[in-house]
């Protein structure tokens, strides 16, 4: 179809009023004419300014999506780097006004304060770095084989272990700061040159499992700020994240924080890692 | 592998969340956060932010689901299957193109009217459908009722010519494809289509010469 005829449809495209084969004409088309697509964008805020009738969100149906999500956000390297490389995911890290990106959020509990971080997290960055001169020496004959057994781990999948296997991808040990731990890598960083990557717990030597309402939480020092960089639930396993956007991230951290993490912490690392220059 | 934390309180007949996003270095409440914002925390996976998407907008995902339906079971499916998109494909929104609101509301619409279809292509195996049935299933004082901007929104719909109006009654709440509509309408099919087109244009006008701006990029 010419782009006049595919003008001619955006309204009843709109209304979700076309045939299937149709309609996926007219998405092929929108991906690639801004002018359309903004129509197209138009006809939705009328529609929706119509559709809506208001009310309160019945609170019996959240139960339900949040039951549902659970095993169904497939947190693998295939999504995460889908989503990162999909069109748009870009623009949906800016304001409404199109503003500059907005950099990563981190979970809080509702009971805390962002008082360590903010004025304490260069505190967590020195506990990591002395930690790290602690134990930096002990577990670097530990990396290869650490890295061999993650490339050959089951659960990896086909992209997980290609992003492992890059040779611009970083492998950062962790290292655990107890006293009786410094030469345990209890956690492992693979981090690609895009800034995605994920964290895994070394299967059966790693993160010891928290109760349910305990999570670990990966922050990175990214540009000299701390920030959190995730949740990792009470038992890792691999965990992706990003910190693709921003500056590179030069330290990571996991502590282990209430359900729901936090947005500053007031515990110490259990495990540490810095990215070497 | 241990993936999520629940989120007790959401559970218990509370929607309410009381956490926090930092963006950038500012610490801003959850329920303070912008639209956009929630989506980039779906996008990570943050739970308590598409509690807080649904918090807004599950009402209107709702009701709109449930005008479409008539029915409380398969609207409170597409209401789920909604917020899960969301939570699994937030790259989806794009904020640049218009409201969280509206294409919410546009998933809402296209998933219902794909269980209208489906639900109306077993029943023309067992009969025809009327047009009768078609054209009483409108009831715009419902739809809007409890808006703020109900009674604009009803006066900007209500100025439009009938023969724009209609159809785009016929296709949005009725859930029927414009060639139907033509048909309902005995009108032939182009004429539909160029008359929906024109209608929502039509209605954006009257809208913001309502003192309502529907959001959306200028072209």
């Amino acid at each position: 179809m010419s782009h006049r005829e595919i003008e001619e449809l955006l309204g009843v495209y709109a209304l979700d009023a076309l045939d299937p084969e149709t309609a996926a004409e007219v998405e092929a088309h929108l991906e690639g004419c801004v002018r359309c697509a903004i129509e197209v964008g138009q006809h939705h805020e009328v529609t929706g300014l119509l559709a809506n009738s208001g009310g309160t969100a019945p609170a019996s149906l959240w139960s339900g999506i949040a039951e549902q999500l659970d095993g169904t956000s497939d947190q693998s390297w295939d999504r995460l780097a889908a989503r990162l490389d999909a069109p748009g995911s870009e623009r949906a890290g800016h304001g409404p006004d199109g503003g500059p990106p907005i950099a990563p959020l981190a979970p809080i509990d509702a009971g805390r304060r962002r008082s360590r971080w903010a004025a304490a997290g260069a505190g967590l960055v020195a506990a990591a770095a002395a930690a790290l001169a602690l134990v930096f020496g002990l577990q670097v004959h530990h990396l290869n084989g650490q890295v061999n057994a993650l490339r050959t781990a089951p659960q990896l999948s086909a992209a997980e272990q290609a992003a492992l296997a890059s040779p611009t991808t970083r492998k950062i040990p962790l290292a655990d700061t107890s006293t009786t731990g410094a030469d345990h890598t209890p956690a492992t960083i693979v981090l690609t040159a895009a800034g995605t990557g994920f964290v895994m717990d070394d299967a059966g030597d790693g993160l010891a499992r928290l109760p349910a309402d305990r999570t670990y939480q990966l922050w990175g020092v990214v540009g000299g700020r701390t920030i959190s960089l995730g949740l990792l639930g009470p038992r890792p396993g691999i965990v992706p994240f990003s910190v693709a956007g921003s500056a590179s991230v030069t330290e990571f951290a996991i502590t282990n924080e209430v359900a729901g993490g936090v947005v500053v912490t007031h515990n110490q690392p259990v495990a540490v890692g810095a990215i070497r220059v | 592998m241990g993936r999520r934390s629940g989120l007790g309180p959401l559970g218990a007949g509370s929607i309410r969340v009381r956490v926090s996003l930092r963006i950038g270095s500012v610490l801003v409440d959850v329920e303070q956060a912008s639209d956009a914002n929630l989506v980039v925390a779906v996008g990570r996976w943050h739970e308590p932010a598409l509690a807080e998407v649904y918090r807004r907008h599950g009402g209107a995902v709702h009701a709109l689901a449930r005008r479409i339906l008539r029915s409380d079971p398969p609207a409170e499916e597409v209401t789920q299957e909604v917020f899960l998109d969301l939570w699994r494909h937030p790259e989806k929104f794009d904020a640049q193109r218009g409201t969280l609101r509206s294409f919410l509301l546009a998933r809402t619409h296209g998933k219902s009217v794909d269980v209208v279809r489906a639900e109306e292509s077993r029943r023309r195996r067992e009969e025809r459908t009327t047009r009768e049935t078609a054209t009483a299933a409108y009831d715009i004082d419902r739809e809007v009722w409890d808006m703020a901007v109900a009674e604009q929104v009803k006066d900007a719909l209500v100025a439009l010519p009938d023969e724009l109006r209609q159809p785009i009654e016929l296709a949005y709440f009725g859930g029927h494809t414009y060639k139907e509509v033509a048909l309902m309408l005995d009108e032939p099919e182009g004429t539909v289509k160029s008359r929906i087109r024109s209608g929502l244009g039509r209605l954006r006008m009257n809208l913001l010469e309502r003192g309502i701006e529907p959001a959306g990029a200028e072209l």
